[in-house]
């Protein structure tokens, strides 16, 4: 029993990390309709700028989501402005082979900057746990990684409801051509979008740093993360991505104490094929956005 | 009277052969069977072309070529899917790994001979892609390439947990000489042979179906699938069948690359990249095209052999220069580029980039 809470508590503290890294490819495809294949090298750049403060100053990780998340949204914004918009109205294979190729180019010149090597940022409270009653540990980077997904999920969903800026991305997602004669630039809101999304992506990436390793070969797999938990979450809210990292987290921790060997991750495919063809707007998507789905 | 006018309305200067050929470029109706038969005697021409340069390689280029001829057949498969009918497969590596190791096991557990175990090969990998196409052809978009991704990575792992009959992680090796070897391995020469003619009819499929009235339908589905269905176009029907047909090819040429390779580890033959290979070539060749996939897996195959000799560390970050230059200034592909081209006489690139800029 105290196993399966432990299971249960780890995967959810997951979830949240899997939320936080997916909670800007989210909104990136809600507004824009584009899947950022390079969102997981997004996620490794902010961890690498995490490192280098820390091992430059002694930045600590959690405070480096700061600078990390400001650095990540210029580079987002000025790579919408400058190169996604170009084909933004393109067919799909389009943006994701333009996405595809950002990702080869960002995650081959980390590996050449950085090398292969694993790093992962100390912090001496990271590693500690606190144990609850039941013989359940709750490390606390992971506590304050989830605390920080949580915190950043309802302050994006603060921003897009209760601020202009927020209003106009979401009226440009729901209708570009109206939206424009409205009177807003859906050049600078799609640009605001993408770089509000790597800010995320950063800010997740800082956290992330301090509780795993990384290296430039995990963006394909973030990216993947990012696609099952938009997915499984669904499109249109801001709290979508959260809840499918949260599901996608405590299925793993589940399947992985009852299934044996990487029989967990075949199941957790085949339960994202399912819930596609069953459902495909997801546990909390928008009826809007599931009309762009099925035929 | 009329017909004269249209003619020369339509194609040009009559009568000089400047403007026959002109006329031929533009695509007119008319010549619509003259176009056709002067495109299969250049696919026959490059054919037997083909099999004459085999004499001229030396044993390491007659590999290299093996593989481009792989990634030509393997585009072209892809191309029916999603070139023709629009539907953005990303799990097609899914079909190959399927292929290679349907053939794989077939031939170490039940000792097939190789031909057998790549026509059940072919068929396991078509009514699979049937089954999953049925329900998941109904979605579209990016939801379309999610759910296949994710097909094509449960595979794998399915794959990797099965050990008692794939290996798993350690791998499967198909015997290749002496008494346990179902069929002898065919020599670097056999498998050149083996992936040409692989290739020569997965891009012959593509030359059938860019003229036959089924082929018109899965441009129409692409176009706009209401339409299409309100014409009377079986939509479920045509597009489940050209995803099993896709799949039928891939997994016919995953069955010739597990033989040619001997031992099968799970990731390789399922590795995400080789589906992004396949859209790289088919959008940069030019998609719903016959010779855009051909083109477009030649070049790249070859640019990333010739990267790979040259630049040796960072060679796949100027590959990713390429992509996102190439999606930028030729989003149409270079096929479609060169037909508008020549129908239009305009050739700035520039205009390739207003076509799609918000």
């Amino acid at each position: 029993m105290s196993q399966f809470l432990q299971a249960t508590v780890y995967g959810l503290l997951q979830g949240c990390i899997f939320g936080l890294v997916a909670v800007g490819f989210s909104l990136v495809w809600g507004v824009m309709n584009v899947v950022n294949l390079a969102h997981g090298a997004f996620v490794l750049m902010g961890a690498y700028m995490a490192f280098e403060l820390n091992q430059a100053v002694g930045l600590d990780p959690f405070l480096g989501v700061l600078p990390a998340a400001a650095a990540m949204f210029a580079i987002g914004y000025l790579i919408q402005r400058g190169l996604v918009n170009l084909v933004v109205n393109a067919p799909i294979f389009i943006t994701l082979l333009l996405t595809f190729g950002l990702e080869l180019l960002l995650v081959n010149g980390m590996l050449i900057v950085f090398t292969a090597d694993y790093r992962s940022i100390p912090t001496d409270y990271a590693a500690h746990s606190i144990t609850l009653p039941g013989e359940v540990h709750v490390p606390v980077g992971r506590l304050i990684a989830a605390a920080l997904a949580v915190a950043l999920t309802v302050g994006l969903s603060w921003f897009v409801r209760r601020t202009r800026t927020g209003m106009a991305i979401l009226a440009t997602g729901m209708d570009r051509g109206a939206a424009r004669l409205m009177g807003i630039s859906a050049r600078h809101v799609y640009a605001l979008t993408f770089g509000l999304a790597a800010a995320l992506a950063g800010a997740a990436g800082a956290a992330v740093g301090s509780v795993t390793t990384f290296s430039p070969a995990d963006a394909g797999r973030f990216t993947l993360f990012s696609f099952v938990a938009a997915v499984l979450g669904g499109l249109g809210n801001t709290y979508g991505a959260l809840l499918g990292g949260l599901v996608l987290g405590v299925f793993q921790a589940w399947g992985g104490q009852l299934l044996p060997g990487t029989l967990v991750n075949a199941v957790a495919f085949g339960a994202l094929v399912v819930i596609l063809a069953v459902r495909p707007q997801g546990l909390a998507g928008r009826a809007f956005y599931a009309s762009r789905v099925e035929v | 009277m009329t017909d004269v006018k249209t003619d020369e309305r339509t194609t040009g200067t009559p009568g000089t052969r400047a403007g026959a050929v002109r006329a031929l470029l533009r695509g007119t109706p008319e010549n619509a069977g003259l176009r056709q038969a002067i495109g299969w005697g250049i696919g026959l021409l490059v054919l037997i072309g083909a099999f004459g340069l085999q004499t001229q390689l030396y044993t390491g280029q007659v590999r290299t070529v093996s593989t481009v001829f792989m990634f030509v057949g393997l585009a072209a498969a892809w191309n029916l899917i999603g070139g023709y009918t629009g539907y953005a497969c990303f799990g097609q590596v899914g079909f190959f790994g399927l292929g290679a190791y349907s053939t794989a096991i077939l031939m170490v557990h039940a000792h097939v001979s190789f031909w057998l175990s790549m026509a059940v090969a072919t068929v396991i990998a078509a009514l699979f892609a049937a089954l999953v196409g049925w329900p998941l052809l109904r979605l579209k978009g990016h939801y379309f390439a999610v759910a296949t991704l994710g097909v094509a990575e449960a595979l794998r792992e399915v794959v990797i947990n099965l050990p008692k009959l794939t290996g798993g992680g350690a791998g499967i090796t198909i015997p290749t000489f002496g008494p346990d070897a179902p069929t002898p391995w065919l020599g670097n020469d056999g498998f050149y042979v083996l992936f040409l003619i692989l290739a020569a009819v997965a891009v012959a499929v593509g030359g059938v179906v860019a003229v036959s009235r089924g082929g018109y339908a899965l441009r129409g589905i692409h176009q706009d699938e209401d339409a299409a269905a309100a014409m009377g176009v079986n939509t479920t029907r045509a597009k489940t069948l050209t995803f099993a047909g896709s799949a039928a090819l891939t997994g016919a040429i995953g069955a010739a690359y597990a033989f040619q390779q001997t031992t099968l580890f799970p990731v390789r033959p399922f590795d995400v990249n080789i589906t992004v290979l396949m859209v790289v070539m088919v959008v940069l060749g030019g998609s719903g095209t016959v010779a855009g996939p051909v083109i477009g897996a030649v070049a790249v195959a070859y640019g990333q052999e010739w990267l790979r000799q040259h630049i040796t560390t960072g060679h796949a970050l100027v590959l990713g220069a390429v992509i996102i230059l190439a999606v930028v200034f030729m989003p149409q592909g270079f096929v479609n580029y060169a037909s508008d081209a020549a129908r239009t006489g305009r050739l700035s690139l520039l205009d390739n980039v207003r076509r799609y800029r918000l």
